[in-house]
């Protein structure tokens, strides 16, 4: 096996090929959370990953870690009581973002007040994928989904306000921008203290195909086109990727 | 052992202190606060206030899998709130103790109230088929008692357990004393230790699988055997026995304190591990020509009763939070005219 590969020994093999459909960001989410892993020699045991509902859920499970899988909205304060309960472990979350900012927000709201040491990685596609395609709490306004026909009438919750307005470690990135995204997975996991990533990504069968985009790459340049990386402020305006600490 | 005077709810967070309680996630809800109240003063204990029920139930989820003993309190409200994790941790197989000091409902009803509304809830409150065993205790030296019974049928059986209480015996000061029982050790092993999965999805050999009909089944059965044995170790009831009477009066809970001043008249029987209700039940029914069901609620146990004897259960309800001995004389009376 070459050194490139080693990531797979965080991921239970015979369970691969994962189930998500073929364009699905979640893959790559998923490689960049093992590499991030690797790189930062996390043992196997004491390590510990948490998801939620939805196609994101579905993550946790494809860990050779000992991992969660709750119910819908509360990966959160199930990942706070494990950490709580064993402070040794290094706690993870992978999630959507109906189930982190739709369903669960109000415990995002205060495991950042709380901040409980845990990181959190949220692929956030805006979309509500694994039910068909439905406006999720991310989705841009005027952006067409399954229940918003004629366009999206409502403003996208700002989870950088929300998880910074606590000091806590925010951090955006894409899944077009792979090395961004995975230092962002790793300075998140050294952050002492609540650490969140939000990864934009892109979800071609429930969400894109509707918005005119024809395959999963036009997404991905979609994400290279509009977003620019920013290292220095401490605030990231709407179109800009970073680490606010 | 020492003679302590104790409040109702005081006495179930010191038991819990003593069978082992690490780890305890609650909300501020009349009529149990006074559990999270007790124990934020224990230094062996973790407590903290959530954000709400949801978030208090799966916290202690993540804190019983991370191999802490786990507890939470709360009231009909945040029991409602709490349904679906339950079912949740059923189904991960989590040991849990929850306990739900009963006020008036539905609704925020009244909240410092005693009533006994949420029995169905126990059993059928989350979605799906689940098995939970349920303890009733009546007085503040039974609360003592079946915490500890809570937290080992809750180890034993890799379930959620409920300890049911309502306002009256919550907020009730007796002397009690300060008993040590047994203390079942935990049997599951902590997260961090294997690569284990934990799902609410239907799971074979803990890997979800949700096309297979077969497996699903095979996975209700055994939880459904697992609860079954279990409560087999806890058969507790009282029973009251009076051979002047053919009748028999089932009643639990702050009302059955109140019905014992009837036994020069009638039998009473008071089950104590409401659910799975005791088989010994149909025995002792048998031995009585009528069966009357005296509860704080508009018939919830007595449909559980009715459909365990196959036979016809009358039905005395107290409602509203007030336990008066001449309105279960008059509705006895009443009842028995038609006897």
């Amino acid at each position: 096996m070459t050194k490139e590969l080693t990531y797979l020994n965080y991921l239970k093999q015979e369970r691969l090929p994962h189930q998500w459909c073929p364009g699905c960001g979640n893959g790559i989410i998923l490689k960049l959370s093992c590499l991030a892993m690797e790189k930062l020699n996390f043992p196997k045991k004491g390590t510990v990953m948490v998801s939620g509902i939805g196609c994101s859920g579905r993550s946790a499970g494809f860990f050779d870690l000992d991992s969660v899988h709750t119910a819908h909205g509360r990966a959160l304060p199930v990942a706070e009581g494990i950490k709580l309960a064993n402070e040794e472990l290094n706690v993870m979350i992978i999630s959507g973002d109906g189930d982190l900012f739709g369903i669960g927000g109000n415990h995002l709201l205060h495991a950042s007040r709380r901040n409980t040491d845990i990181t959190v990685i949220c692929i956030s596609n805006a979309i509500y994928g694994m039910t068909g395609g439905q406006c999720s709490p991310t989705t841009e306004i005027s952006s067409k989904t399954l229940t918003t026909p004629r366009g999206n009438a409502d403003t996208p919750v700002n989870v950088q306000a929300i998880v910074t307005a606590h000091n806590c470690f925010y951090a955006r990135s894409t899944t077009f921008h792979f090395n961004h995204a995975m230092k962002c997975i790793f300075e998140a996991l050294q952050h002492k203290g609540f650490s969140f990533v939000e990864i934009k990504s892109q979800c071609i069968t429930n969400d894109g195909r509707r918005r005119g985009f024809k395959n999963s790459y036009e997404m991905l340049m979609s994400y290279k086109d509009n977003y620019k990386i920013n290292n220095s402020s401490n605030k990231l305006e709407h179109n800009e990727i970073g680490i606010i600490k | 052992m020492t003679k302590r005077l104790l409040q109702g709810n005081q006495a179930i967070a010191l038991a819990a202190v003593k069978a082992g309680l690490n780890f305890f996630a609650g909300y501020p809800i009349t009529p149990a606060s006074e559990i999270l109240h007790e124990l934020v003063t224990k230094k062996t204990v973790k407590v903290l206030q959530m954000e709400d029920e949801i978030a208090s139930v799966n916290t202690i989820i993540g804190a019983s899998l991370a191999g802490a003993k786990s507890m939470t309190a709360t009231s009909g409200p945040g029991f409602s709130l709490m349904q679906e994790s339950i079912g949740h941790a059923h189904m991960m197989e989590i040991p849990l103790v929850i306990v739900n000091v009963q006020r008036v409902g539905p609704s925020t009803g009244m909240p410092t109230f005693p009533a006994q509304g949420d029995i169905m809830q126990c059993k059928y409150g989350s979605h799906g088929d689940y098995f939970p065993i349920v303890f009733y205790p009546n007085s503040v030296a039974e609360l003592y008692e079946f915490t500890f019974n809570a937290f080992n049928a809750a180890e034993e059986s890799l379930s959620p357990v409920i300890l049911l209480s309502d306002s009256y015996v919550g907020h009730l000061y007796e002397t009690i004393e300060e008993a040590d029982y047994p203390i079942s050790k935990r049997t599951l092993a902590p997260l961090g230790t294997s690569n284990r999965h934990f799902t609410g999805l239907t799971h074979e050999d803990s890997m979800p699988v949700t096309s297979d009909p077969e497996v699903h089944k095979k996975l209700i059965k055994h939880l459904e055997t697992k609860q079954k044995k279990v409560s087999r170790k806890y058969n507790d009831y009282e029973y009251i026995e009076n051979k002047s009477s053919d009748i028999l009066l089932i009643t639990y809970g702050a009302l059955s304190r109140a019905v014992y001043g009837l036994k020069e008249d009638f039998a009473i029987y008071r089950p104590v591990r409401i659910f799975p209700i005791v088989d010994k039940l149909k025995d002792i029914a048998k031995k009585h020509k009528e069966i009357i069901v005296m509860e704080m609620n508009t018939g919830q146990y007595a449909n559980e009763v009715e459909r365990l004897l196959h036979r016809e259960v009358k039905h005395v309800s107290i409602m509203g939070g007030k336990i008066d001995l001449n309105e279960i004389w008059t509705k006895l009376r009443r009842i028995k005219k038609k006897i």
